[in-house]
Formats: structure tokens, sequence, C-alpha cells
């Protein structure tokens, strides 16, 4: 038993973080940057393909590294906390859908080519045929879309999508479009009653939901260590000194629960869809409260555009409701009679 | 990453669980009193006759010397068997004597240890005083050497179970004139001794109920040889007893509180309806403690992990701080789940009481407030 990343797990998560601190610092969203409106991130994953971080969960007979969803979830938390496209989501996703299926489109999206995300915007009915209202995120320069729903996660070409339509989003770095889907079949579907794709997608939303508040937690204290007021840094002010305590508790809380979520989803056992359930309630839960306190920490400044605080506050608001909110996450836990011990 | 047990671990568990089940009691524990104190002793015995009193401790003290790992195991089969709180001992089991471990004599160790483990003596804990709280290392309560004793003199405060106790570790100032943490010790003082005396303080769980105890000092005799370290060092030596208390030692209570939560959960269910439940306020506070109690199990492994990779820091205190509020949230939500019946005090009494107990969760120990201070500045690097 051992909770901790392995010497060899290290080795990645230093390695992606490295290359995010380079090739993704946060301050690519800044106005003055790529503009506020807008995502560069799709120039990134030829980069990731290049150096093997797409496809590290699937099976080395199908192309991919064939790690596990150990070693996925370790590396959501950098894309979280360098606010990577949640495109890298579309990716991930579509290439577990099609793994096994259509070696020649895996091979594409193992390459780098974007894979949008559609959620609904209301009920949506499933099936063999897809039917609702849905958001395209990141979906626009994307042959094809996953589509994440309550009954699983399902792969549709993009232009199966009608009435298609660009919205600006309250997170300008996600390019947002409405989009319909009637009576439309997927080219794989997922069932989450039976398989693990629509698990997985929980436990790494939850996963990139940790990095947020993990980076939050770490602007907000170095924030509070420099900043000074009254003749002294804030942070020496319990005021301030509490709430960062509060966003270091939260950050553990969801930290801790997503390498245990990880370790069983990777196992495939029943036990982890409870398991990414409680992930994604403590991690959303964390990377909104931390991402809120982190913009009161740096006052005003944390209030204006070009404080990187306030994307983390949009980002989380999204994550939350792709593959159900809080509230859905929470109705589904009460909803497990024994929970696992 | 990995959450295997090795067969040995495996076999380890089975040999708990079914000694557990086989061993814990059936009776309610009695929540004050002699009574109390009996139940606890004898609970602590029979773990001892049975081979499974000190799972944690060191071989050479008569303990199991288990790694941690397997403590861990027994606390959750502990836990999963209904075991009781024991907690008139968790001063004796949890502080005494792995301070006494660390840094008491032979002859310390030769007469306490086995008393503790065989579960012949309670302890009481003398470190808080009227106006010293938080800030502990300002304490007053003064000793003087004179020959081969100290003389004690002062007060000391909310000290749970003093009047059971037949032991007391005591912080006393023995340098009025050293800076304020160096001139303390710690000292082993006999409840039993000329001098003490008691003055009950009733807490407000319910009417005449006796948890705690202001205790007067007046020229009180302690042979020189109770000091535990040396004169003066007893900050030193506190601040590895409390290490301990904010790290591993709560791992049981931690596990408890999941059984509790389901607890409620069936209650939940059975006066709201399932269907209902999902989509109500309660239901989602329920699942949210849900998902914050499993999260618990996670650092608690997580902080098993950093023990046996020999990297465990100030990030206990996290857990700690935690775990408080969590146990404080189920314990408020059993109000809410039972409804109008909550406002009656019955005399089994599952809910009320450790409802309202529940509020010195955040003040005992290490009030939250000097928890985030812990965590501010240990941890996070925070200027004091």
């Amino acid at each position: 038993m051992d909770l901790l990343p392995t010497e060899e797990q290290q080795q990645i998560i230093d390695t992606l973080r490295g290359k995010l601190l380079n090739a993704a610092p946060v301050e690519r969203l800044r106005p003055d940057r790529h503009g506020q409106v807008g995502n560069p991130d799709s120039e990134l994953w030829p980069q990731l393909a290049e150096l093997g971080f797409l496809g590290l969960g699937i099976a080395e007979e199908h192309g991919g590294i064939g790690l596990t969803a150990v070693e996925e979830a370790l590396v959501f938390r950098e894309f979280g906390r360098a606010l990577v496209s949640l495109g890298i989501l579309g990716i991930t996703l579509g290439s577990h859908l099609v793994a096994g299926h259509d070696s020649s489109l895996l091979t594409a999206i193992l390459g780098g080519e974007p894979v949008g995300i559609a959620s609904p915007r209301g009920p949506t009915t499933s099936g063999t045929k897809i039917s609702g209202s849905f958001h395209l995120l990141d979906a626009a320069d994307a042959r094809h879309v996953v589509v994440i729903l309550p009954e699983g996660v399902g792969l549709v070409e993009r232009t199966a999508f009608s009435e298609v339509d660009g919205r600006m989003s309250m997170d300008s770095n996600t390019i947002l479009q409405r989009g319909k889907l009637d009576l439309v079949a997927p080219l794989f579907w997922s069932p989450a009653a039976s398989e693990m794709v629509h698990t997985r997608a929980i436990l790494l939303l939850s996963a990139y939901a940790v990095g947020m508040a993990e980076a939050v937690l770490a602007m907000a204290v170095d924030y509070a260590k420099v900043r000074e007021q009254f003749g002294k840094p804030i942070g020496s002010f319990q005021a301030v000194k509490h709430k960062c305590a509060d966003m270091a508790i939260a950050a553990e809380v969801a930290s801790c629960q997503v390498a245990f979520a990880s370790i069983i989803v990777a196992k495939g056992e029943r036990e982890a869809v409870y398991q990414a359930h409680a992930a994604k309630i403590v991690a959303v839960d964390a990377a909104l409260k931390n991402a809120a306190q982190n913009i009161q920490v740096h006052g005003a400044f944390g209030f204006t555009a070009e404080a990187d605080a306030h994307i983390y506050v949009k980002r989380s608001h999204v994550v939350d409701f792709l593959a159900g909110d809080l509230r859905e996450q929470r109705a589904a836990l009460i909803r497990t009679i024994t929970p696992p011990n | 990453m990995n959450l295997d047990f090795t067969p040995e671990d495996e076999l380890f568990r089975a040999e708990a669980r079914d000694w557990l089940n086989e061993n814990v009691p059936r009776a309610q524990r009695p929540p004050e009193g002699q009574a109390m104190r009996e139940f606890d002793l004898a609970w602590q015995r029979r773990q001892f006759n049975g081979g499974w009193a000190g799972v944690s401790w060191p071989v050479e003290y008569g303990g199991r010397g288990l790694s941690l790992t397997e403590q861990l195991i027994w606390y959750e089969e502990y836990a999963r068997a209904g075991g009781p709180s024991s907690e008139l001992l968790f001063v004796g089991c949890n502080h005494a004597a792995p301070t006494i471990m660390a840094r008491g004599t032979q002859a310390q160790k030769d007469y306490h240890l086995p008393r503790i483990l065989r579960g012949e003596v309670a302890w009481c804990q003398g470190f808080s005083e009227p106006n010293n709280g938080s800030d502990l290392g300002g304490l007053r309560c003064r000793a003087e050497i004179d020959g081969d004793h100290l003389v004690v003199n002062g007060s000391k405060i909310w000290t749970s179970g003093a009047h059971l106790a037949d032991w007391q570790e005591l912080l006393v100032r023995t340098d009025p004139a050293a800076p304020k943490h160096k001139g303390i010790s710690w000292v082993i003082c006999d409840m039993r001794s000329p001098g003490i005396e008691l003055r009950p303080i009733l807490i407000m769980t319910a009417p005449g109920h006796h948890h705690f105890n202001q205790v007067f000092y007046t020229d009180v005799r302690i042979p020189l040889s109770n000091v535990v370290g040396e004169v003066n060092d007893g900050w030193n030596v506190a601040m590895s007893t409390l290490g301990f208390e904010r790290g591993t030692a709560s791992m049981s209570e931690q596990i408890r509180y999941g059984a509790i939560l389901e607890k409620l959960i069936e209650i939940a269910r059975e006066r709201f309806g399932k269907q209902v439940l999902e989509y109500d306020e309660i239901g989602a506070r329920l699942a949210q403690l849900r998902a914050e109690t499993q999260a618990v199990r996670a650092m608690t492994y997580t902080t098993a992990s950093r023990v046996a990779r020999g990297s465990l820091g100030s990030e206990a205190s996290i857990t700690r701080a935690f775990v408080s509020q969590l146990q404080q949230r189920i314990r408020r939500i059993a109000v809410d789940v039972i409804g109008p019946d909550s406002i009656e005090l019955p005399d089994v009494d599952p809910w009320i009481r450790p409802y309202l107990r529940s509020y010195s969760n955040t003040i005992a120990a290490g009030t939250s407030e000097i928890q985030r201070n812990i965590i501010g500045e240990r941890v996070l690097g925070l200027p004091r």
C-alpha cells in the first residue's frame, strides 16, 4: 500500500510540469499575449504527442504507452495546474473510445488531432441514438467530438451537430458553441453502467480540479508572503493565514482522494464509480472555493483581467458542469446503498 | 501508487477481525464516572490478555511492534467491529507512554509502561491553565526544587478525567527567569499526592455531566526522579507528545466516523425516503460528508505512506484540522436527520450528547485556529 507516486511516476510529473512551464505558462492566457478570447493550446497537442503524453493510458498493443488511470490522473493534475485547454480531455477520452476499434483514427488522435467535447445543456436521450442540445467545447477545429452523457460517453463527427452557433464563454479561453444532435448514432459508445470511460472522465476532471486547487493555493501563498500592508506581509495576519490554511486543507483532501480513486479506477473495480464521484465532489469543491479565496487574498489586483486568478474561477465552473455537476455527483453518491470500505 | 496489501497483512487482518468480533464489548460504554473507568480499563485488560494491547508499541515495551500498515489494518478492523473509544485511556496510551518511551528513564519505563499497557491505570493531562490555553508556552504553575523533590504550587484547568485518573502528565515552570519555552519541566504526578484538590467543571452536554476539572496544587511534593527528560527541557518533551497526538494516534477515530455517518444515512432514508433524499438539501449534505469521509481514509493512507517513506512532516496537522471539523459536521447533521425528536435527551443517546460534545472537537488539543497557524507557518511557510 503506497499512495505516493513512484520514482517513475514522479519523473512523468516532473517532465510534464517542466514542459508546460515552458510551452504553456499561465501568462499565455493574459490579454496582452494571445488575446483574452481564444485558445492557443491546439499547438500543444503535437508536442505532447511527441513526448508520449497522449495515449498514456492506452494499451501498447493499440499504439499507446500502456500505463494506467493512475498516470493519467497525475498528468491531468498538471494540465489543470497550467489551465491546459479541456480539449485534452476530448483527446484522452476519444482515444479510449476508439482504441481497439479504429486504428487509423487512434493514430491521428494520438498524433495530436484535436477532439472536442460536448456536454448537455439540459435533458438528453441516448441509447443507440443521441438527441439533445449541447455545449461544444474547444470543438471548432475538431473532426470528432466526445459526448459526455449521464448514461455513457460517445464519439460523434462534429458535422453531426446541427444549428451550431458560436457563443462567448464566461471562461473566455474556452471556445464555446451550441449545437444539437437529433437521433445521431455515435461512432463509438461506452455505457457508464458496464464500462470505465465515463468513470475515467469523472476521475480525470477531478484530477484537473486538484491541479487548479493546488495552483491557486500556491499563488495565494506566494502573494501573501510578499504583499505588505501595515508594514508587514499580509500572510502574517491570521485573517489571511487562515484562509491560506483552509485552501491547503481543501487541496490536500482532494489530492488524497483523487490518488486513491485513480488506483481503484485503474483496477477497473466496481467500487471505482463511488470513488470517482467522491473524488469529483471534493476536488471541484476545492477548486471552486480555493479559486474564490485566491481572488480575495490578492485584493483588487485579484479582480483584474491580468491577474490569472479569475481564469481558475471560470475554468472551475466549466469543469464542474462536465460529467455531472456537484448536485448530480452528490445525488449519485447518496444513491449508493452501501459504500465500499 | 498502489492499494495492495501483502498476504501477511491480509492474514493479520483476518486474525484481528476474528478476535475483535469475539471480544469487542457488546454493552454500551457508560458515559462518565467510575463505571466508565472500569469499562475502559476492563476492555484494555481484555485486549492485553488477548495479545492485542499496544499493537503499535515496540516489542521491548510489551507491544507487538507492528508496522504502520498493520496498525492501520488494526484500526480499520477495530472500527469495523464497533470497538469502543476508550477515551479515558487515550492520554496514558497515546501521550504519556510514547513520551516515556522516548524520553523517560529506565526506572520510569519499567514502572509505568506495563501498568498502562495492562489496563491498570488511567492518566490525565495537566497542560492548560486558567490563563494559558492556546498560549501553552506561557504556563505559570510553579515548581521549586527542594532537595530531591519538586514542590508544586498553582493550578491547571480543563483536565479531562482528573477525577478518574491515577497519574498525570504535568507541565510546570521550574525556571521563571528563563525565556518562556526554556523554563518548563514535564513531570509525572501521582494524583493521590497530598495537596491536590479538584474542582469539578460540568460540561455543556447534559445536566450534571462531570467531564473535566480545575486542579489546584498546594505544596505538592513530586520526586525529582519523576521528571521526564531534563529539568527545564519540558517544552521539547511536550512537543514530541503533541506531535504524536496530531499524527497517527487518531487514525481509528477517523475510521469510526464512517460507520456513524452510514447509520445517519440509514435513518435519513427511512425518514425521508430514498428518492426524496437524492436532490434534497440534507441528501446533498450527507453525500458531501460521505465524500469527505472517504477522503479521510485516503488521507490516512497517505499519512501511512509518508511515514513508511520517512517523509511525514507537518502535513499531519492538515488531516487533524480537517477531521475535527468533519466530525463536528457529522454530529451536527444528526439533529437535522432525526428531526423534532432531537430536542429530547434520552437515556440511551447515540446522537444528542455526542452532538453537543462535538463542540469541543475544534477546541481540545489545539484549537482550529492554532491548527491553522501551524498549517500556515510550518506547511505553507507564511511569516509569523
